[in-house]
C-alpha cells in the first residue's frame, strides 16, 4: 500500500521501536511480555490467514501445544529453556503439518469445519489425558527460565527476554513472508489454480505454511506458560482460536507489524475496559461490527489512511491484500482482483 | 576468557537492569501508603461464562469492606479483578496486582484460576483467600499463601451420601453422573469409598464431557439401571441441566435425586420451587442457617439491598471478612503477618464455629444437606428448602496430600 | 433394548438440531452467507419465549411470538447491516456476525441478569409417556411432532410455492433474478429472516427442555455447524438427515461412550468431510 512502510527493514524498525516504546508507557510487564506473545501467535495466524488464504481455527491447538510442552519439558524432564524453547518450535511444527495436510485436502468453509474439528479433539485430548495435561486444572509450577543464574522472576526481566526472542522470530517470519516461498504463498492465495498449472506443489507449500505458523505459535505458547506460570486448559481451547483470528484482523492482514498492533490493541482495550464495564464484550462485539464495515484493513490500514491523508499520498487501490514490496531488483506483480 | 564471560554476563545483567530501570517510574508510582486507603483485591470472573457468581461475589466482597472499614476507622479498597473465568488472565492480572502493591487477595471462583493465583500469590508473599472447589487447593497444591472457606470433595460427599443412606436405608442402588472434571473425579471416588463402606450398591456411572447440555441419553441408561437414588456429581449449569431433564423425565417419582455439591440459592432461582421439591441439594451455605452472623448479614442485606444473600455473595463476604479481620488482629497488611494472624483462627462465622486449619490453610466448617420444598410451603420467595443436615467432615492435611513447611 | 431406547431419544433430539441447522442451511445456501450469529438468534428466541411466559402468556403463544419477533429482528439486522457485507470475503462475514452474537449475548445479560431461568412446559405436556421401560417426556415427543409437521411445510414452501422456486432460483442465478425484475435484495432479506426466524423458533422450543441462560447460544452454534456440514451446505434434506444422524450419535455415545458424546459428533463431521467433499446430499 505505502510500498517504504512494506519494506523488511522498516516493518523490522516498526517492531524493534514497539519493543523499546512498551516498557516507557506501561505500567505492567507482564501484560507487555503477553503482547508480545500474542504479537508472535497472531503473525503466525497472519501467515496463513493474510499471505496463504487460509482461515484456520485451529490455532489455538498450537499455542495449548506448546504450554504443554513447557510444563512438560521444563518440570516433568528437567528440560533448560532453551531447548524446552526448541522442542516446541519441533512439536508444533509437526502437529501443524499433520493438521494441515489432513485440513487443506477440503476448500472454504469446509476446509474451516475441519480446523475446528481438530481443535475439538485436541481440546478433548486435553481434557482427558489429565494425568499428562493437568486437565482442567492445568498443568501448575511452571518456572520461569534461569539467565546467568538467576531465574526470571520479575516482570521487566522477563520482558526483556521475551522481546529479545520476539524480534529473533518475527525476523525470521519476515524472511519467509518475502523470500519466494512467501511470494508463492500469495500466488496461491490469489489464484490457486494457476500456482499449480504453473508448477507449484500446492499442497506442499501449504503444508509448510502450516508447520511454520505451527511452530511459531507452539513456541509463543510456551512463552506463555512460563509468563504465567500455568499451562492452562483454556490456551488449547476453540475459544483461544478465535480470539487469535480476531486479534489478526484486527491488526490488519496485511504485514506482520499489523499483526502485532491487533495484538497490542486488542489485549489493552481489554485489559482496560474490564477494569471499567463487566459487559465489556459488548464493546468488543461493536468494535468487530465497526471494524468490518469501515475498517477491512484493521488498524494497520487506519494507520495507512492517516498517513496517505497527512503526506497528500495517492489513496490505496486494493484493500486487504498484503503487498509484498521486495528489494528493488526483481518485482513481483500485484495479482489484480 | 574469564573476563570475556564475566563482561557479558555483565552487561546482560546492566542491560536487563537498564531495561527494568526504565518501567522502575511504573513501579515507583505505586509505591503503597502506610496510612492510605487499604486494598483488597477481588480476583472474580465479571465477564465470561461465570458472570452470575462474579456479579455477586464482587458485591458481597464490597459489603464486608464497608462493615469492616465502618468497624477499623480506616478507608477500604476492594478493587473488582474480571478474570474472565479463565486462569491467563487471572494470572497475569493478579500478578499486575501484586506488582501494583496490593497483597491480599479474595475471590476465585473456579478451580483453574483459585490454583494458579494462590500460586502467584505465594510468589510474592500474598495472601489469597479462596472459595473454589477443586481438593488440591489444599491438598498436593497447598501453599503458604492460600486460605480456603469450602468443603471440598470428600466432605462434601460426606455430608450428602451418609445421611441420606442412614436417612434410607432401603435405598441400596446407587446411579452416579460425573463431570470429566479432575474435581468430578474427585466426588466420585469419594462417594466409591463410603459406597463399599455402607455396601451400597453402585448401579452404573455415566461420565459426560464438559460442556455437555444434553443428559437424556444418561438418563435413559440410569433408568435401565433401575437405582433407588440419582446421584449427580456435576456443579454449575450442567447441573442444574441435569437436574431439569431428570425430573422431565419423571425421575422425581421412580427415585431420589440428589445434588452432590449444589451452589445454592442462585441455583434455586434459575430452576423454580416446582423442580427442586422434593430434591436433595449439598450446599456450602444457607441463608437459612441459624448462626449469629448469618443471621446478622441476612438481616442486614435485606433491610439494605432488599435481597437475600446467596452463596456467591456470602462467601465472598465470609472470605472478605477473613481476611480484613487478619489485618485487624495482626494490625498489618503484611502477607507474613497475615497468615499468621490467620492460621489456627477461630471464629464465629456464618455457618457457626469455623476454624483455619495451620496445617493445610482448610477452613474447617459444616456442610449442609438441603431438601427442596413445595411451593405451597414456602414462607417468602427465598425459602426454598430446609436444612435437612450439617456436620464437619475433613481428611487429615497427610490424607489430603499438603505438605507445607510452617511458618 | 436400551439401544433402542437410545435412537428413539436420538431422533428427538435430532428433530430439534435439525430445525437449528435448516435455517443456518438456507442462509448459507441462498445468501452464501457464514453466518456466526445464528446461535444468537437461538438465544433469543429462547428468552423472548421465557419473558412472555414469565409475563403470563400462555407458551402457545410465546412460542410462535418470539419466532416472529426474531424474524423481524434479523430482517431489519439484514437490512441495515448484513447487506453490506455480503461482496467482502468470507472472513468478514465471520467477523461481523461474532461481533453481532456478543453484542446480543451481552444485551441479555444486560436486561435478564447472568442467571438464567426456567421455562415450564405447558401443563398438558409435563408428563411422561411409558412404553413398558421406557420413559419419555410428553414434552419431547411434541417437539418431534411438531418440528415433522414444521419439516412438512417447510419443503412444500421450498419446492412447491412460488415464493419458494423464487428463493432457490434467486440463490443459483441472482443475476437472472434481478433482469427479470424480481427484488432480489427483498428477497435475501427475506430469506434471512426465515433462517433466523427458524433458529429462534428452535430457542423457544428448546427452552422448556434446557432454561435460559445467556450464554446457550455458542453450543447451539457448534450443533448447527456441524449438522451442516455433514448434511451439505444448503441441502435441506441434508439438514434433516444429518440432524437426525447427529442426534442418534450423541444418544447412542450415551452408552457406548458417554466421555466421547460431545467429540464423536465432530469426529463424525470430519470423516464426512473427508470422504464426502460435500456432505451427505450437498449439492454443487
Amino acid at each position: 500500500m505505502i510500498p517504504v512502510l512494506d519494506r523488511p527493514l522498516v516493518q523490522f524498525g516498526l517492531a524493534t521501536a514497539a519493543v523499546l516504546i512498551l516498557p516507557l508507557v506501561m505500567r505492567s510487564g507482564t501484560l507487555a511480555s503477553e503482547i508480545l506473545i500474542f504479537g508472535l501467535a497472531v503473525a503466525a495466524c497472519n501467515l496463513l490467514l493474510g499471505y496463504t488464504g487460509l482461515l484456520s481455527f485451529g490455532q489455538g491447538i498450537f499455542f495449548g501445544i506448546g504450554s504443554y510442552v513447557a510444563g512438560l519439558g521444563l518440570v516433568r524432564a528437567g528440560l533448560p529453556a532453551p531447548v524446552m524453547l526448541a522442542v516446541s518450535l519441533s512439536v508444533g511444527a509437526l502437529v501443524a503439518a499433520v493438521v494441515g495436510w489432513i485440513s487443506i485436502r477440503r476448500q472454504g468453509v469446509y476446509f474451516v469445519m475441519l480446523t475446528l474439528a481438530f481443535s475439538q479433539m485436541f481440546y478433548f485430548l486435553a481434557y482427558t489425558f489429565s494425568g499428562i495435561t493437568g486437565g482442567d486444572n492445568g498443568f501448575l509450577d511452571i518456572p520461569r527460565p534461569t539467565l546467568v543464574g538467576t531465574r526470571l522472576t520479575d516482570p521487566w526481566t522477563y520482558y526483556a527476554y521475551v522481546a529479545v526472542l520476539f524480534l529473533v522470530l518475527f525476523a525470521a517470519l519476515q524472511r519467509v513472508a518475502l523470500s519466494t516461498f512467501g511470494r508463492t504463498l500469495l500466488a496461491i492465495r490469489d489464484n490457486e489454480a494457476r500456482a499449480g498449472a504453473i508448477g507449484y506443489p500446492v499442497r506442499a507449500f501449504k503444508v509448510a505454511a502450516f508447520a511454520i505458523s505451527g511452530a511459531v505459535t507452539a513456541f509463543a505458547g510456551a512463552l506463555h506458560a512460563m509468563l504465567i506460570g500455568v499451562a492452562p486448559l483454556s490456551n488449547i481451547d476453540y475459544h483461544t482460536s478465535e480470539t487469535l483470528l480476531i486479534m489478526t484482523i484486527i491488526g490488519g492482514s496485511a504485514n506482520l507489524f499489523a499483526s502485532l498492533l491487533g495484538a497490542g490493541a486488542y489485549l489493552l482495550a481489554a485489559d482496560a475496559l474490564s477494569a471499567i464495564w463487566p459487559r465489556w464484550l459488548l464493546a468488543l462485539g461493536l468494535l468487530l461490527i465497526v471494524i468490518t464495515l469501515f475498517l477491512q484493513r484493521g488498524l494497520w490500514g487506519l494507520i495507512e489512511r492517516a498517513i496517505v491523508l497527512v503526506t497528500q499520498a495517492p489513496p490505496p487501490d486494493d484493500p486487504a491484500r498484503p503487498v509484498v514490496t521486495p528489494p528493488p531488483v526483481a518485482h513481483a506483480p500485484e495479482v489484480a482482483r | 576468557m574469564q573476563d570475556r564471560r564475566a563482561f557479558l554476563k555483565g552487561s546482560l545483567v546492566v542491560g536487563a537492569g537498564a531495561v527494568s530501570g526504565v518501567a522502575l517510574p511504573g513501579l515507583l508510582r505505586s509505591a503503597r501508603a502506610a496510612d492510605g486507603p487499604l486494598v483488597i483485591g477481588a480476583p472474580l470472573p465479571i465477564s465470561g461464562a461465570f458472570a452470575a457468581n462474579g456479579k455477586f461475589a464482587s458485591l458481597g466482597a464490597a459489603f464486608a469492606a464497608r462493615e469492616a472499614a465502618a468497624a477499623l476507622g480506616r478507608k477500604i479498597v476492594v478493587t473488582d479483578i474480571d478474570t474472565e473465568g479463565k486462569p491467563a488472565p487471572a494470572a497475569r492480572k493478579l500478578q499486575e496486582a501484586m506488582a501494583q502493591g496490593t497483597r491480599l487477595f479474595a475471590g476465585g471462583i473456579l478451580s483453574s484460576e483459585a490454583l494458579v493465583m494462590g500460586k502467584e500469590a505465594t510468589k510474592s508473599e500474598g495472601v489469597f483467600i479462596t472459595t473454589a472447589g477443586a481438593d488440591e487447593i489444599t491438598g498436593s497444591d497447598c501453599n503458604r499463601g492460600t486460605f480456603r472457606w469450602s468443603v471440598p470433595t470428600f466432605g462434601a460427599i460426606a455430608q450428602t451420601v451418609r445421611p441420606l443412606i442412614e436417612q434410607m436405608p432401603q435405598a441400596k442402588r446407587w446411579y452416579t453422573i460425573t463431570p470429566q472434571y479432575v474435581f468430578g473425579e474427585g466426588l466420585l471416588s469419594a462417594a466409591k469409598v463410603v459406597f463399599q463402606e455402607k455396601g451400597i450398591e453402585h448401579v452404573g456411572n455415566s461420565y459426560h464431557s464438559l460442556a455437555e447440555k444434553e443428559f437424556s441419553g444418561y438418563l435413559t441408561n440410569a433408568i435401565a439401571a433401575k437405582p433407588d437414588v440419582l446421584l449427580l456429581l456435576n456443579f454449575g449449569s450442567q447441573s442444574s441441566d441435569a437436574l431439569r431433564q431428570a425430573v422431565s423425565f419423571g425421575l422425581k417419582k421412580r427415585m431420589t435425586i440428589v445434588l452432590a455439591w449444589a451452589s445454592g440459592l442462585e441455583q434455586f432461582e434459575a430452576l423454580g420451587a416446582d423442580l427442586c421439591e422434593g430434591v436433595y441439594f449439598g450446599a456450602q451455605y444457607w441463608h437459612g442457617i441459624d448462626s449469629p452472623l448469618n443471621k446478622e448479614l441476612v438481616s442486614k442485606l435485606r433491610e439494605s439491598a432488599k435481597m437475600t444473600p446467596n452463596y456467591s455473595f456470602a462467601g465472598s463476604y465470609q472470605i472478605t471478612k477473613l481476611l480484613l479481620d487478619a489485618v485487624a488482629k495482626a494490625g498489618s497488611a503484611e502477607g507474613p503477618a497475615v497468615i499468621k494472624a490467620l492460621e489456627g483462627l477461630g471464629y464465629l462465622g456464618l455457618t457457626g464455629h469455623e476454624e483455619i486449619r495451620a496445617a493445610d490453610h482448610q477452613v474447617i466448617k459444616d456442610y449442609y444437606l438441603l431438601k427442596g420444598k413445595a411451593k405451597s410451603a414456602m414462607k417468602d420467595k427465598d425459602d426454598f428448602a430446609n436444612v435437612v443436615n450439617a456436620g464437619k467432615s475433613f481428611l487429615s492435611p497427610e490424607a489430603a496430600g499438603c505438605k507445607m513447611q510452617q511458618g | 433394548m436400551t439401544y433402542l431406547f437410545q435412537i428413539l431419544n436420538g431422533v428427538g433430539l435430532g428433530m430439534l438440531y435439525f430445525l437449528l441447522a435448516v435455517g443456518l442451511s438456507i442462509i448459507f445456501g441462498l445468501l452464501q452467507f457464514v453466518n456466526f450469529a445464528h446461535g444468537a438468534f437461538y438465544l433469543l428466541g429462547a428468552y423472548l419465549a421465557y419473558e412472555g411466559v414469565e409475563r403470563g402468556l400462555s407458551f402457545w403463544v410465546a412460542m410462535p411470538l418470539a419466532a416472529v419477533i426474531v424474524a423481524a429482528l434479523a430482517g431489519m439486522t439484514e437490512r441495515l447491516l448484513l447487506r453490506r457485507v455480503y461482496k467482502l470475503p468470507h472472513t468478514f462475514h465471520i467477523l461481523v456476525t461474532v461481533g453481532l452474537a456478543l453484542v446480543v449475548q451481552e444485551l441479555v445479560i444486560i436486561v435478564w441478569g447472568p442467571l438464567g431461568g426456567n421455562v415450564a412446559a405447558p401443563d398438558e405436556l409435563s408428563g411422561v409417556m411409558i412404553l413398558g421401560d421406557f420413559i419419555y417426556p410428553e414434552y419431547r415427543l411434541f417437539v418431534i411432532g411438531f418440528t415433522v409437521i414444521l419439516a412438512a411445510a417447510l419443503w412444500w414452501l421450498l419446492d412447491r410455492t412460488r415464493l419458494g422456486a423464487i428463493v432457490r432460483a434467486g440463490s443459483e442465478s441472482p443475476q437472472n433474478m434481478a433482469l427479470l425484475g424480481y427484488d432480489t435484495l427483498s428477497i435475501n432479506t427475506a430469506v434471512f429472516a426465515l433462517g433466523a426466524g427458524l433458529a429462534g423458533l428452535a430457542g423457544a422450543l428448546a427452552a422448556p427442555i434446557r432454561g435460559v441462560e445467556p450464554f446457550m447460544g455458542v453450543e447451539a452454534l457448534g450443533i448447527a455447524f456441524v449438522v451442516v456440514v455433514i448434511g451439505g451446505m444448503g441441502s435441506y434434506a441434508g439438514a434433516l438427515a444429518a440432524g437426525i444422524l447427529v442426534g442418534v450419535a450423541q444418544s447412542l455415545m450415551a452408552t457406548l461412550w458417554p466421555e466421547g458424546a460431545r467429540l464423536v459428533i465432530y469426529l463424525g463431521m470430519a470423516g464426512i468431510i473427508m470422504a464426502m467433499p460435500r456432505g451427505l446430499l450437498g449439492r454443487a
